[in-house]
């Protein structure tokens, strides 16, 4: 399942998959030379099988149960919004915490398979105050992984973002690497010439991380229960390898809000 | 005793003890004496067979339907129509039900765990608000929503008290409880680490490539 | 001197830095961020670490400590202006519904609530519940409410799509219709044409596919007709004594004099420049999208408010601009857009007239009943819905054969992809990736079109590849008639020559974008006349939006 900001996680129901109701039309002969109305509306029952469908979104129920456990009574649904008129000498822009990213290449199987992930939430993964405690884990069926691999998750790109993204990426390795014995990492992304200067020498040092300078191609699973298969090209040839956990290197964007203000003020974002 | 009283966490008991069929009969909407004492029987016991139905219960070894004191013979045929029913349906957990005996036995077990939880308790409770006068933010629900909100509350918390039942007979991992419980590994996993940070469920360790998880104390 | 007022956006690593920086150096801070709780340690991006020196914290103990800095979390800004050196925020803190101070971080609220969600603090790869912590690390609990689910957020109108899609799943169509017009006067009409933004969003798709919100939206209306249910629009009993004129009975029009009505004022005229209402729901949505029928009973409804509609009413020409700006209190123009662009190719003037007409004119004459013969050979250029419609219309007419020419290909095609499927099935042929080049003609009248190949070069700034003519691919196609359908511009005449309001490159009327107010006092616009072309729902919006500027303004007078 996709992840978005703010969403519920949707159990799939007994209701799950129901076709989409389609709309009755006349014929083309109908229409030709006739002023008819094509769509001709949905019967009763129809109507009422669609509205079913619906899965009425809500988050918070409003149930107020919460409020009910709560012995010390913090909980309190009449705390008001505040709206706030404020001034200020100068502005400072920075890119908060919301962190968003280039839309990623369908065929990396990112939203497909749960154990392909982007490098943002493997970095919450391997933090001390993860949900997992830094315990390195394949959100697929929660074993440790043994063969990880980061990918370029956006080919296209300038020198800087390729860069961090690798220097990220490899400092990522690193972590996962000291924390998970007998593993091994694979970098799959094209490498730019300032992180060749800079940062080659060392991070080609690094044991069981194994820097390729190529394009990944796709990732799927042929079958249930079986590793990841990443296909990536080199040196203009296809190769095709397993992993038990695939990390998405992601192109930071700029959140449509902050960009919003950043135009309105005129400003540049930090 | 008013309809309304019906505890659904008993229901759930019985069932689980061997009972083939329950039959509620209430007095008709508009007729009871504490009001609504029928339509909120109605309500527990349509969520209740919606808990029962998940567990592989044939839906229809529970049911509500309406009489008066003063109806002898309409009583009559509502129990012998039922008492047919079940007949046809045979023993529980066999042909007439989705999951078999003993398995169904077990899962029973969670459906009166599940029904016994706060939240499902609670939630049936706030029906009636809900429809009539609106959530703690005064907004209405429709029907359908509720009927909504429960369904996917009843999914989620059976599966949790699965997960928590597998736990009690010990330390198990992901993978482990997924293979037992028949649900896909990943959301073992989010519920996993959901009950860590509600703190009823702690790493044991790992053993392995599988790390092990334990309920806590 | 007072110490120095600054503005941190953003509380993520950075901006926890830079507010303990300016704190210690004297000034003071406000720190703002979206998110209910501050920012989580990083890996850096910039560096190779040591793994047991991994993450670089944010030292939120201080910032928290810091008695100069000001932190507000679960806060968005409603509004910034900038003047000389100065910022200007008003800020909008919404509740946590917890009171942290009290919360002692027993869990027994997480334990017990219902609803799991993605977790936003760890990118969402495993659950929170609706109340619970934001940030393991300062543990400020919040509960999760949106203000509205993403169907209606998305939707330019915000219609309450949840209750009445779960209205009908009850069974109860009436209440459904009476939800939908709480917001909406039109729910046929839109219910048939909308391009449902609404189903876009919906959460559905990600399980299989979009809930059929609009033509949800349509059944309800069409029980209403069908039961032969008359409904009646209670208005307040004390109207207020302003005269409200409201140029133009399109979708603008009709829902800001729907809204004006409900608001309780008495005086409402619309002035209708056709002897029809409904403006391009009539004369540009043709009779088989949207029968006429239908949109005439639901402007009845508007009517029998006790709103006044003037038909063959030309602001300009029956009755001055200024007149209306003197007779009455405000004014709302919603005069659409209803002049067809050129082609600007060689030809098409001389021939205007004799084979050669804009799709504006074609779909109206052709609504009115005016449009003279039909026969030979149609063309249409253009890829929007206008393009479409003229050429479905043409087919309906008897043109003998329909073509549609476009610049592109189908996946550019601006026209909703349903209508484009839809006119090739009637055998409307598309040659895509084709330009005019000149209109011919012999003796007066249009005899065919001199068209180019094209192929997709560059994506340009809207993100769509760019068409370049092919060298030497010329050819030639003939026809009878030819309907340049490629954009609609507005038609300002009716302000006269002289006036003061301020507008835009494209011949739009500039407005404030929270009440719909024109530079001139007591004018408010909206509709296709200030954004273009647009899909009816955001001039529904329009209408309202202008509907609740016009009672500020009349009431604070």
């Amino acid at each position: 399942m996709v992840y978005e900001k703010g969403r519920r996680y949707i159990i799939p129901f007994d209701d799950v998959p129901a076709d989409r109701a389609e709309m009755p039309e006349i014929s083309v002969e109908e229409r030709k030379g006739s002023f008819r109305e094509v769509e001709t509306g949905f019967p009763e029952a129809v109507a009422v099988a669609e509205a079913k469908r619906c899965l009425s979104c809500r988050r918070c129920l409003g149930c107020a149960l919460c409020w009910a456990e709560c012995e010390p009574e913090a909980i309190d649904f009449s705390i008001p919004d505040e709206e706030l008129e404020l001034d200020f000498d100068e502005v400072i822009i920075t890119r908060g915490q919301e962190n968003s990213f280039q839309p990623i290449d369908s065929h990396l199987g990112y939203g497909t398979y749960a154990d392909v992930i982007t490098d943002l939430q493997f970095e919450r993964m391997l933090s001390p105050t993860g949900p997992t405690d830094g315990l390195v884990v394949s959100p697929f069926d929660g074993e440790v992984p043994r063969r990880i691999a980061v990918i370029q998750g956006n080919a296209e790109g300038d020198e800087d973002h390729f860069l961090s993204s690798l220097v990220l990426g490899v400092n990522e390795s690193i972590l996962a690497l000291d924390r998970i014995e007998d593993m091994k990492v694979a970098l799959v992304s094209p490498i730019c010439q300032s992180f060749k200067k800079k940062f080659s020498p060392d991070a080609e040092k690094i044991p069981d991380l194994d820097i390729i300078e190529g394009a990944p191609e796709s990732v799927e699973r042929t079958q249930e229960e079986e590793p990841l298969i990443l296909t990536y090209s080199q040196d203009g040839k296809i190769k095709k390898e397993n992993f038990d956990l695939i990390v998405i290197l992601t192109k930071p964007e700029i959140s449509a809000e902050i960009s919003a203000l950043s135009q309105e003020l005129e400003q540049e974002v930090l | 005793m008013c309809t309304g009283r019906l505890d659904p966490a008993i229901v759930a008991g019985a069932f689980r003890q061997g009972l083939d069929g329950l039959l509620t009969v209430g007095c008709y909407f508009g007729d009871c004496h504490y009001i609504t004492g029928n339509v909120q029987a109605k309500a527990k016991i349509d969520i209740t067979r919606k808990v029962l139905k998940h567990a592989g219960l044939n839906e229809e070894r529970l049911a509500f339907r309406q009489c008066s004191s003063g109806e002898a013979s309409v009583f009559v045929d509502l129990v012998s129509q039922f008492d047919e029913k079940i007949h046809s349906l045979g023993p529980l957990g066999g042909a007439g039900d989705r999951v078999k005996a003993p398995e169904i036995f077990k899962k029973l077990e969670t459906a009166e765990a599940a029904l016994t939880s706060e939240k499902i308790r609670w939630v049936i409770g706030k029906r009636t608000p809900f429809l009539e006068t609106g959530n703690i933010y005064g907004e209405i629900f429709t029907e359908h929503e509720f009927n909504r909100a429960v369904e996917m509350i009843i999914v989620e918390e059976t599966q949790v008290q699965e997960i928590l039942g597998g736990l009690k007979e010990g330390a198990r991992s992901v993978k482990d409880l997924a293979k037992r419980l028949d649900i896909p590994p990943e959301r073992v996993f989010r519920y996993i680490t959901a009950l860590q940070r509600k703190n009823l469920v702690a790493l044991q360790g790992v053993n392995g490539r599988s790390p092990v998880f334990q309920l806590t104390a | 001197m007072e110490n120095k007022r600054v503005l941190i956006i953003g509380g993520g690593l950075e901006g926890v830095r830079t507010a303990i920086e300016k704190a210690e150096a004297g000034a003071q801070v406000t720190l703002v961020e979206k998110f209910p709780t501050l920012g989580a340690e990083r890996i850096p991006r910039d560096r190779l670490i040591k793994p047991d020196n991994a993450f670089i914290n944010p030292d939120l103990d201080k910032v928290r400590n810091l008695s100069d800095v000001r932190i507000l979390t679960n806060s968005e800004f409603t509004k910034v202006t900038r003047e000389g050196g100065k910022v200007h925020a008003s800020v909008l803190k919404k509740s946590l519904r917890v009171d942290n101070s009290k919360c002692n971080d027993c869990k027994a609220c997480i334990k017990v609530c219902p609803v799991n969600m993605f977790d936003d603090f760890d990118e969402g790869y495993t659950w929170r519940t609706a109340v619970d912590y934001f940030n393991p690390a300062t543990g400020e609990y919040n509960i999760f409410k949106e203000d509205m689910p993403a169907c209606q957020s998305k939707c330019p109108v915000h219609l309450d799509i949840r209750r009445y899609v779960g209205q009908i799943a009850d069974g109860k169509y009436l209440e459904s219709l009476a939800t939908i017009r709480e917001r909406l006067p039109l729910p046929g009409s839109i219910g048939r044409i909308c391009p449902h933004p609404c189903e876009t969003a919906c959460n559905r798709q990600y399980l299989d596919k979009s809930i059929s919100i609009c033509f949800l939206k349509r059944y309800v209306a069409d029980v209403e007709i069908n039961e032969e249910v008359e409904p009646v629009y209670e208005t307040p009993e004390k109207k207020h004594p302003e005269k409200i004129a409201v140029v133009g009975a399109g979708p603008a029009g009709l829902t800001c004099a729907y809204d004006l009505a409900m608001m309780g004022y008495g005086q409402i005229k619309i002035f209708e420049a056709l002897p029809v209402p409904g403006g391009y729901l009539w004369v540009g949505i043709p009779e088989y999208r949207l029968p006429k029928k239908l949109l005439k009973r639901e402007v009845d409804l508007i009517a029998k408010m006790g709103v006044e509609i003037q038909y063959n009413a030309r602001i300009g020409k029956d009755i001055s601009f200024e007149d209306l700006i003197n007779d009455y209190d405000a004014v709302f123009i919603g005069a659409g857009c209803h002049q067809g662009l050129k082609l600007r190719i060689p030809g098409e003037d001389e021939y205007k007239g004799k084979g050669i007409v804009d799709c504006v004119t074609f779909l109206r004459e052709q609504a009115l009943g005016k449009f003279p013969e039909a026969g030979g050979k149609l063309i249409v250029i253009g890829g929007g819905n206008a393009a479409i419609d003229s050429a479905r219309v043409g087919w309906r007419m008897g043109f003998d054969e329909v073509y549609i020419l476009y610049r592109r290909t189908k996946k550019e095609m601006p026209a909703n992809p349903w209508e484009i499927d839809a006119a090739e099935e009637e055998g409307v042929i598309i040659q895509y990736l084709a330009a005019p080049v000149e209109i011919l003609g012999e003796n007066e009248r249009v005899t065919g079109i001199r068209c180019i190949k094209m192929e997709l070069g560059e994506p340009d700034a809207s993100g769509r590849r760019r068409p370049a003519p092919i060298e030497g691919s010329e050819y030639v196609i003939d026809a009878e008639t030819i309907i340049p359908a490629i954009s609609q511009g507005t038609d300002l005449s009716f302000l006269g020559e002289k006036h003061d309001f301020e507008l835009s490159r494209r011949n739009t009327f500039q407005i404030d974008v929270e009440t719909g107010a024109t530079n001139v006092p007591g004018v408010f616009a909206g509709g296709d006349v200030v954004s273009g072309p647009d899909i009816a729902i955001r001039a529904v919006a329009a209408g309202k939006r202008a509907a609740l500027g016009i009672d500020k303004y009349l009431r604070s007078k």
